[in-house]
């Protein structure tokens, strides 16, 4: 087996792109959800439009510097390949980051946006143009920004599952299984910001909707990794021998204990053990700052490991064995 | 004061037209460049001979922007067609290898340490003429040993030896294939070229024609084999290349194919399958080799070798059938066992008794060419004998030749008298002689130790002093005859300028024979030289024919049949093929081979056989870059039943162990092998640090192989040692 | 002048193989192919028990398939097939993502450290369009492959491809590999 083509720089750039996705629609979806006309979760959504970009901007410096010649990333938008996953992608991501730092704009505290505009030369007026206050089109923004969260958080499984020379890859199952990956994931970080930033104290109703959503997405991706690994071993022999990677091949252990165990199973545990007296016994609902951490960690954790096993076994399995005759 | 305002439009505008000045600028720059660099560079094709083996391929050599790029077959070679192997294609790599010898140098501490200087030619000349003069006063110009590998300026090397007063030139025959070609002439009076284009059944002992190297048989082989539905029976204790692609194979129990051919012999002649007008009319002796081989029967046969009698009986009937267009390929490098010769001669018994000589499918007699040759002025005849007592001990050897390992034998005890100077060109003694300790000791006791060569062998790495030869691409050599079944002319023109400060052989030679006060001999340039070979050449327009194809072939069809007549006269005592040789009588040896079953190794040991691959030339060309990328160490192929009983994993670093030395290198544990040999390629563990992809990897055969040889040829014996493995 | 279509392909005939690796010397020295990397290979096959024994051998490279995986993936298109069938990398275009590298199902590109770009088998286009062979087809000594344009129904491969059984490799993917090898 040859080195792998496709290393870390590309796991951790759909990992930190998946979780900007997630942000983003938690984000978005808590501005959406009204209680009295006012939004019913503010602080998640006003950390989740400030923490949005900068995961998929970051994602996408390191995406640009994994190219062979990072400065021909330009390419990529002067050609439009509809066939290419990751033509589309680019574009979906260079649209999607735009529209994320624009509804970070939109989110940023008027002392802040100050300050920000300060740092910038007064000669250069066009630039000091920009210095307006857009809060009124959150929604908007948010309502224009959703398809393209959606958007690339299922195209990091297109990327992989478009590709028929590799069977661990080549199901349908991976777009959707990145996809609710990525929403956990956004929805976890920012259960983990609100637990770490001290400076406010836990809203509990705001902890519960993101914990609500954690659940959802785990349990939405657990009916996706189901299938894939069952009806994967009743499918065909290529199917059959990619699988091996994670059922006894190398792959096994990170896949059922860390990234099945810890990453899904034991902060869905935690969740619902959380969630579950206020849902079945009426009690009201306490959150566990403690506990909200581990499992916020362990949820990204999970999304990181789940991109580390797709990118690299896949890349293992294949129809072809180089070098030997078939 | 006011702003200067930056209106946009002006902006874009300026901003526009500096880009655009800048493209243009940028693109005018760039075709003026590649336009300037293409019309200086050279850019050119230029036919010429391939060296890295003997076969003389021919190859059109690319060459762009002054370096050579490529090597494409040249399809006017009748032998080597269009094909190129993959040493001819990395010959570029030789030129540019990085580990090459640059300039002249000379040892600065001891031998072996790698302490060199570089010096001027005229130093190194100088040194290597003032110490050859010393050891001609002191001992004699026949205290100088002269050895060389075939090439196509080998010429002027010996011509130096002769010229200096030296008997002592000796060649890599003996540790070759002198007890093949001894075998033929010693049947045939000459050494006949096997048409295996149209063979319709080939038996091959070892020659693994599709592994060891790769040459025009190879692609007639193979072409028979899979094309033409040839038949080919191939016996090796190894599961080659070519055992893998032969019809049968047999793990002939080593040292034994003697026995396997005089029970076909047997056979042949008790079921009277052999041709009885040819053996009636070309040949002598077949009555006293009907009765000579009566005791070898298939059934004997297959206790010695552990081939099935009943197979052998099939085989040999078949064989007989097919005549003539059946073969015992002689195969080359025979240097095996003791008894090789009389094997060979065997081969060229059975061979006779069908009637394939000068046979479509047969055995042909080279054509040759007549060639000219440059009239130089003629030396005296060295007066000393030679130093391996060739004519008392193997009187029917080559001369020229010589007897290698008698040699170094003779040299090392110092009688009849001492060799105190050694000169090589373009051999690796080293290497290609086994028990190494020895050759250390040989190297030892010399005064001066001299090396030409093109890479830093390890014999180099032991000289004196290094003198870089030209690789084949810088140089023109003289014209080489391939005398065959359609003979061909080759020419070897210099296809790009020494890269560095190297110079052909033949300026190696003079400059050297001008402090030896010999310059009277060597008073000629390499273009004279191959303008008189061109004189008696049947080549329209030679020279200039040459330099544009590279080769010239004789008429396009072969011709057959030419001594199948009454009147011809072979080049034998009789006159005829010699099935009973008299001449082997008188001289004391067998005149019919006869058999004597190897001596086995014990329980514990192994032997060890060796072989090659078609990517290296013996011992070098492993530090050739594009070629070490196959195959970067050697190992020890150990059958996984031994293997099992030592303990012994694949790929576990072993310790190899003969009488004579000891070595390590990783086990490789396969089926492919009789569980009683072990076998390692040659051209490994290399102590010369400008082999830097070899220095030091794997291990050298020539260290744990003992000293052995042919009695009749004496050609060195390479499968005669036995070796203890062990986990190390 | 209409230019008839071509679609050029090579035919392996495997049993000739003996291993000898002049193609890939001979693709190395034409295509200056990196020390380390290669654009063709010789596939190797051993089987049973001493002794009965078998080894096969078998050339691959880039398939040059009629549905391209790896161009269909590539973002810039630099990876493309010209209209003979020949795919190749234009490698001014090419951004060295190495999408086309996970792409292909026979792993035949290679990453070319010093340009940042992917290369694989050209079939050696530039001596093609000269009228001459691919270097690796002209140098091989047991003449396993046979080079040539499937639609001239005059050609070799045309002839093999008629008459004698063959396979190709993987293709269940739906590429259309033209590397088709005689049974």
């Amino acid at each position: 087996m040859h080195e792998f083509n496709w290393g870390l720089l590309i796991v951790v750039y759909l990992f930190l792109g998946g979780l900007s996705a997630g942000l983003f629609f938690a984000a978005g979806l808590a501005n959406y959800l009204e209680v009295d006309g006012q939004p019913a979760y503010p602080r998640v959504a006003r950390m989740g439009a400030l923490l949005a970009p900068w995961p998929v901007a970051i994602g996408s410096a390191l995406l640009i510097l994994d190219l062979g010649n990072w400065w021909r990333f330009y390419k990529l938008f002067v050609h439009f390949r509809w066939e290419s996953p990751m033509s589309i992608g680019s574009y979906l991501l260079m649209l999607f980051t735009g529209i994320a730092f624009v509804y970070a704009f939109a989110w940023l505290p008027e002392d802040w946006r100050q300050r920000l505009f300060s740092k910038v030369p007064p000669t250069w007026k066009q630039v000091h143009r920009l210095n307006v206050d857009i809060s009124a089109h959150r929604k908007l923004i948010a309502m224009v920004g959703f398809p393209f969260s959606i958007g690339v958080g299922i195209y990091t499984g297109v990327l992989l599952g478009a590709v028929s020379a590799r069977p661990f890859w080549n199901t349908n199952l991976v777009a959707q299984m990145f996809l609710f990956s990525a929403l956990s994931s956004g929805a976890a970080a920012l259960l983990l910001a609100m637990v770490l930033d001290k400076r406010e104290p836990i809203q509990t109703h705001e902890t519960k909707f993101l914990i609500t959503l954690d659940i959802v997405f785990i349990v939405l991706e657990l009916f996706i990794i189901l299938p894939y690994i069952i009806h994967g071993q009743l499918s065909v022999l290529a199917v059959k021998q990619a699988l091996w990677l994670i059922l006894g091949g190398p792959y096994t252990v990170v896949f059922w204990v860390f990234f099945l165990g810890l990453g899904l199973l034991v902060p869905l545990g935690i969740e619902v053990s959380e969630l579950a007296p206020s849902l079945f016994k009426g009690k009201a609902f306490h959150g566990d700052r403690r506990l909200a951490l581990v499992a916020s960690s362990l949820v990204l954790l999970g999304g990181f490991l789940l991109r580390y096993i797709f990118v690299y076994a896949g890349q293992v399995s294949s129809f072809h064995r180089m070098g030997m005759l078939q | 004061m006011g702003t200067i305002r930056m209106d946009r439009r002006l902006f874009l505008k300026a901003a526009g037209a500096t880009a655009g000045v800048a493209a243009t600028t940028q693109v005018a720059c760039l075709s003026y460049f590649k336009k300037g660099r293409s019309a200086a560079a050279e850019n050119r094709e230029v036919p010429t001979t391939c060296e890295l083996c003997p076969n003389k391929c021919s190859a059109i050599a690319v060459v762009e922007g002054g370096l050579v790029k490529k090597l494409n077959p040249n399809p006017e070679n009748p032998k080597s067609r269009d094909m190129l192997c993959a040493r001819g294609n990395a010959a570029i790599k030789q030129v540019y290898d990085p580990d090459r010898i640059k300039k002249p140098m000379i040892r600065m501490g001891a031998r072996g340490e790698g302490k060199w200087k570089e010096v001027s030619w005229d130093e190194a000349f100088d040194f290597a003429a003032k110490k050859l003069a010393e050891v001609k006063d002191k001992y004699g110009p026949q205290a100088s040993l002269w050895s060389s590998t075939e090439g196509f300026q080998e010429v002027f090397f010996k011509n130096l030896g002769l010229a200096f007063g030296s008997p002592n030139l000796v060649r890599h025959p003996t540790l070759c294939l002198a007890s093949v070609n001894l075998a033929y002439s010693a049947t045939f009076g000459t050494v006949p070229s096997f048409d295996l284009l149209n063979s319709k059944f080939v038996i091959m002992s070892g020659a693994n024609r599709f592994e060891s190297i790769i040459t025009p048989d190879t692609m007639d082989l193979i072409g028979g084999v899979m094309e033409r539905k040839a038949k080919l029976v191939y016996l090796d204790p190894r599961f080659t290349v070519t055992a893998a692609k032969a019809d049968e194979w047999y793990p002939i129990k080593p040292g034994t194919d003697l026995a396997f051919i005089l029970a076909m012999i047997h056979v042949i002649i008790q079921e009277n399958r052999h041709s009885k007008d040819f053996v009636a009319a070309f040949t002598t002796g077949f009555d006293e080799l009907a009765e000579h081989v009566k005791q070898y029967t298939p059934e004997w046969a297959e206790k010695e070798t552990e081939i099935p009698a009943k197979d052998i009986i099939r085989i040999a009937r078949e064989f007989a059938d097919a005549a003539p267009r059946s073969l015992y390929y002689a195969g080359r490098r025979s240097s095996w066992y003791q008894n090789d010769f009389q094997m060979r001669r065997a081969q060229a018994i059975l061979n006779a008794i069908i009637g394939n000589w000068d046979q479509v499918g047969g055995m042909v007699p080279n054509a040759k060419l007549p060639k000219g040759e440059f009239l130089f002025m003629p030396w005296d005849e060295p007066k000393a004998p030679r130093v391996d007592e060739i004519e008392k001990h193997f009187p029917l050897a080559a001369k020229g030749d010589g007897v290698y390992l008698k040699l170094r034998e003779n040299v090392l005890s110092g009688k009849p008298y001492p060799i105190k100077a050694w000169m090589v060109y373009k051999q690796d003694p080293m290497n290609a002689m086994p028990d190494q300790a020895k050759t250390l000791k040989m190297i030892e006791g010399m005064d001066f130790i001299g090396v030409i060569d093109v890479q830093m062998s390890d014999m180099a790495w032991y000289a004196d002093v290094v003198f870089p030869e030209s690789a084949y691409l810088e140089r023109t050599d003289p014209v080489e005859v391939m005398a065959g079944i359609w003979p061909a002319v080759v020419y070897r023109q210099q296809v790009v300028k020494p890269i560095h400060d190297t110079k052909p052989n033949l300026e190696i030679v003079q400059g050297l024979a001008k402090r030896l006060g010999l310059s009277d001999y060597f008073d000629y340039t390499i273009e004279q030289w191959v303008e008189a070979e061109f004189k008696e050449l049947p080549i329209p327009m030679a020279m200039e024919h040459m330099k544009k194809h590279g080769v010239w072939a004789a008429s396009g069809k072969p011709v057959y049949g030419k001594t199948l007549n009454p009147d011809f006269r072979f080049v034998t005592k009789t006159g005829k093929i010699e099935l009973f040789s008299q001449r082997l009588q008188e001289a004391g040896y067998d005149p019919l081979p006869v058999y004597a079953a190897p001596v086995q190794p014990p329980g514990d040991r192994f032997r060890l056989i060796l072989g090659r691959v078609g990517y290296f030339t013996h011992a070098n060309q492993s530090n050739n870059v594009w070629l070490n990328e196959f195959m970067k160490e050697n190992d020890l192929w150990i059958n996984p039943k031994p293997a099992e009983r030592l303990g012994i994993r694949n790929g576990a670093l072993v310790e190899v162990a003969s009488s004579v030395g000891k070595v390590k290198l990783k086990a490789r544990v396969t089926e492919e092998i009789r569980p009683d040999c072990v076998f390692m390629l040659h051209g490994f563990g290399k102590k010369s640090k400008l082999q830097s992809l070899v220095y030091n990897v794997g291990a050298s055969d020539a260290v744990i192989l003992e000293t052995a040889w042919d009695k009749v040829s004496g050609n060195a014996a390479f499968h005669e040692t036995f070796v203890k493995v062990a986990n190390a | 002048m209409a230019m008839k279509k071509k679609r050029y392909a090579l035919v392996l005939d495997s049993r000739k193989c003996i291993n000898c690796k002049a193609c890939v010397v001979a693709c190395k020295a034409e295509n200056q192919v990196p020390v380390g990397n290669t654009r063709n290979w010789i596939n190797e096959a051993r089987q049973g028990e001493y002794p009965k024994l078998r080894i096969d051998f078998e050339p691959e490279q880039c398939h040059h398939c009629e549905h391209p995986s790896c161009a269909r993936v590539c973002p810039t298109g630099a990876t493309w097939m010209r209209k003979d069938g020949i795919v190749l990398v234009n490698y001014d275009d090419c951004i060295g993502c190495r999408y086309c590298m996970v792409a292909c199902p026979y792993d035949a590109r290679y990453f070319h450290e010093e340009s940042g770009t992917v290369h694989k088998c050209t079939l050696c286009s530039h001596r093609v369009d000269k009228g001459d062979l691919p270097a690796c087809v002209e140098t091989c000594p047991s003449k396993v492959r046979v080079f040539g344009d499937l639609e001239d129904p005059t050609s070799r491969v045309h002839e093999l491809l008629a008459t004698r059984r063959y396979r190709v490799k993987e293709p269940q993917t739906g590429n259309g590999p033209q590397l088709y090898y005689l049974l």
